[in-house]
């Protein structure tokens, strides 16, 4: 593969993966919500593939089947299973509009190529030019985790979190230490399994899942 | 050089295995927790000493492990609340019965929780470091709702929500500065490890390793308890059981304050220490000011000692932005917090156990009621308000004077104003807790006075400290400033 190509697959991986995560803040169903990150993490996972090629690493291969594993196959299972026991509660209206969170997303996008373009510009990696585009979609999960509502949207913006920083870590490095690596995939699975219990558990207590009435501990 | 560590390391891990298979009223089965604990509390004063002798132990491929003199105060530190909790938690002697299912479940996660944050204090890689501080808030959190109630279970979930998105954050830094190093050296399997970055650091680009700093500082600043992202903070510690605060309170946010003065070395290595510094000291003074204020307006003394420790975290930044003394000071005062928190969280436990209500305002006459947990609490109080005879009276004014000495009066004075409004506000609710009449319905008289001595330990060590700190402590101390003190 040619530097030029890998390059533009590179942005064009990193498009499909922020575009996913955009879609969270216009779509309001919680199925349209777990559909964007099983193609986000595709999407991740395809192109720390791509990379994988590129450099010849296998650790990379490894962690692409892992991460399909994990995030595109197990995770979306587990949420399913939670979408059909809350399905029916629908994502309230934001604290933040549509229209507004949609703005407030592209400005985050434009922020991040201010904040990486040091970045940018001290590497020679064919793969740097989705760095921006990564550190964007950890702008907008940020974006997504505070303006809404129900818990398990917040989950969900917890886990694109994850992808924008997996894909910052395999674009711009081209891949951190395998020991490391493992230990945040375990991270990462049992933190999701303990908020999943809590999701639950919220539920059971307060009856929904909307965070709003998360409000007793005051001063 | 296995050994140590293995002491160190295993005993927590086999404590977990223990207290899941053994059934939990069974005597045996805390005696067996509780001697495992002292087992890893002596392999981290074993290290310490050997730390003391000249060594640097390391262990491990590419040396993951790695235990220094601010790696081995830490790990003392740990161990120590570690062992306290599992004499005495979870239920402290109180009148409170948690179910056989409650007290497995509180033992497994908190000797795992104990086991995460050794890890995360003896690691040399810091994606090591990472990954075990992120384990502890999914160890700890899972025992913040052990009884559920509607305010537990909000608090835990504000806790594992913040706590995860900071410390992702944290990552974000990591995964820069790693990028930093790849980008000049290329890959190295070793390359997250500290001494090699701080080797490195004086090469690091500027402008990529501040970004990578201001990361760092936001996430692990989230677990350490720095405003403004200190607000799951009180809601977590005063929902949590009485043992899991004092471990979260005591060495919690020391760890994490520990994994910001590793990277502020390596920053400070990199880009001079001026730039971290700035971000310390401001965020330092917000710290002390939200939670100065906050103490005059509580109602809840645990939430009171949970804005104390905000409190004496933001003074901790500050200190670590004053040179050399500042940093003696600030590891000095580290000790004296683990000490004298710790023991009034295991003593709020008891509080709210016998009068069953966390408000200030319908605990009166505890000096009557509670005569021993009053004056130790009374104790505490004093300590933390930074009275002499006690250790923190030595660490706040070593502080004060490094940061007169340093030039920075104005900043000095403002922190001083802090102090002095937290100070008033204690004094307050600690009057209003220890005298009157105590209400009615509540029995008089201690209970279980044995449960109580191991607390002794913390007012005996509080008190050494305070009137003369031994040779030992002040070597390990000016070891540390060698390292960090930058």
């Amino acid at each position: 593969m040619s530097p030029q190509l890998v390059s533009q697959l590179s942005v064009g991986g990193s498009t499909l993966v922020l575009l996913a995560g955009l879609m969270m803040l216009w779509r309001r169903g919680v199925n349209a919500h777990i559909g964007a990150f099983t193609a986000q993490s595709v999407a991740l996972a395809a192109t720390t593939a791509m990379v994988g090629w590129f450099t010849g690493d296998w650790q990379l291969w490894a962690v692409a089947v892992l991460l399909l594993l994990v995030k595109a196959v197990g995770i979306p299972i587990l949420l399913k299973r939670m979408a059909r026991r809350f399905g029916t509660e629908r994502e309230l209206e934001p604290y933040v509009n549509t229209a507004t969170s949609l703005l407030l997303g592209g400005l985050l996008v434009l922020l991040a190529y201010v904040v990486t373009g040091p970045l940018v510009s001290v590497s020679q990696l064919p793969t740097r030019t989705g760095m921006p585009l990564a550190m964007g979609l950890v702008f907008v999960s940020l974006l997504v985790i505070i303006s809404r509502k129900k818990a398990l949207t917040q989950v969900l913006g917890f886990l694109m979190l994850e992808n924008g920083i997996a894909l910052l870590a395999v674009l711009g490095t081209h891949g951190i230490p395998i020991i490391v690596e493992i230990g945040v995939f375990l991270d990462v699975a049992l933190g999701f399994m303990v908020m999943q219990v809590f999701v639950y558990q919220i539920h059971e207590t307060f009856e929904s899942i909307d965070v709003e009435q998360l409000n007793r501990l005051r001063e | 050089m296995s050994a140590p560590f293995l002491t160190l390391l295993l005993p927590p891990l086999l404590a977990a295995a223990g207290a899941l298979v053994l059934p939990p009223r069974w005597r045996g089965s805390w005696a067996l927790h509780a001697a495992l604990a002292l087992v890893s509390l002596l392999a981290a004063l074993r290290l310490a000493s050997l730390v003391l002798d000249g060594w640097t132990p390391t262990w491990g491929p590419t040396d993951l492990f790695r235990v220094d003199a601010l790696s081995a105060l830490l790990a003392a530190c740990v161990a120590f609340v570690a062992a306290l909790a599992a004499l005495l938690g979870p239920r402290l002697g109180g009148e409170q019965h948690y179910t056989p299912p409650q007290v497995r479940r509180f033992r497994v996660f908190a000797a795992l929780f104990a086991f995460t944050m050794l890890v995360a204090v003896t690691a040399n890689n810091v994606g090591v470091m990472w990954i075990a501080i992120e384990a502890t808030t999914i160890a700890s959190a899972v025992i913040v709702p052990l009884t559920v109630s509607k305010a537990s279970v909000e608090a835990s979930w504000k806790y594992i929500l913040i706590g995860s998105v900071g410390i992702a954050l944290a990552f974000v830094g990591t995964v820069l500065a790693y990028f930093d190093f790849v980008t000049l050296v290329g890959q190295r399997d070793y390359a997250l490890n500290w001494t090699v970055l701080l080797a490195n650091a004086p090469v690091l680009h500027q402008p990529v390793i501040e970004l990578a700093f201001v990361f760092l500082l936001i996430g692990y600043g989230t677990k350490a308890g720095i405003a403004p992202m200190h607000t799951w903070l009180p809601d977590a510690h005063s929902e949590a059981p009485a043992a899991l605060s004092a471990m979260m309170s005591g060495v919690l946010l020391a760890v994490a304050l520990y994994a910001i003065v590793r990277w502020r070395a390596v920053v400070a290595a990199a880009v001079g220490p001026a730039f971290p510094s700035r971000l310390l000291v401001g965020l330092g003074l917000l710290s002390l000011g939200i939670a100065a204020l906050s103490l005059v307006i509580q109602r809840q003394y645990k939430r009171l000692l949970a804005y104390s420790s905000i409190e004496h975290t933001g003074l901790m930044c500050v200190g670590l932005a004053l040179g050399p003394l500042g940093v003696f000071a600030t590891m000095l005062h580290l000790i004296n917090h683990t000490l004298a928190k710790s023991m009034m969280f295991f003593l709020s436990g008891r509080i709210l156990d016998r009068y069953g209500t966390p408000e200030i305002g319908r605990v009166s006459g505890l000096l009557r009621v509670m005569p021993l947990t009053a004056g130790l609490f009374a104790t505490g109080m004093i300590t933390l308000l930074g009275l002499p005879p006690f250790g923190m009276f030595l660490s706040k004014f070593t502080l004060l004077r490094a940061g007169f000495a340093g030039g920075q009066g104005w900043l000095m004075a403002a922190v001083l104003g802090f102090l002095a409004v937290a100070f008033v506000s204690l004094l307050g609710h600690l009057h209003r807790m220890l005298y009157g009449a105590a209400p009615a319905g509540v029995r008089q008289g201690e209970s279980d006075c044995w449960a109580v001595l191991p607390l002794a330990v913390c007012v005996v060590a509080l008190v050494v400290l305070g009137l003369i700190v031994p040779a030992p402590v002040t070597a390990l101390l000016d070891r540390i400033v060698e390292i960090a003190g930058r």
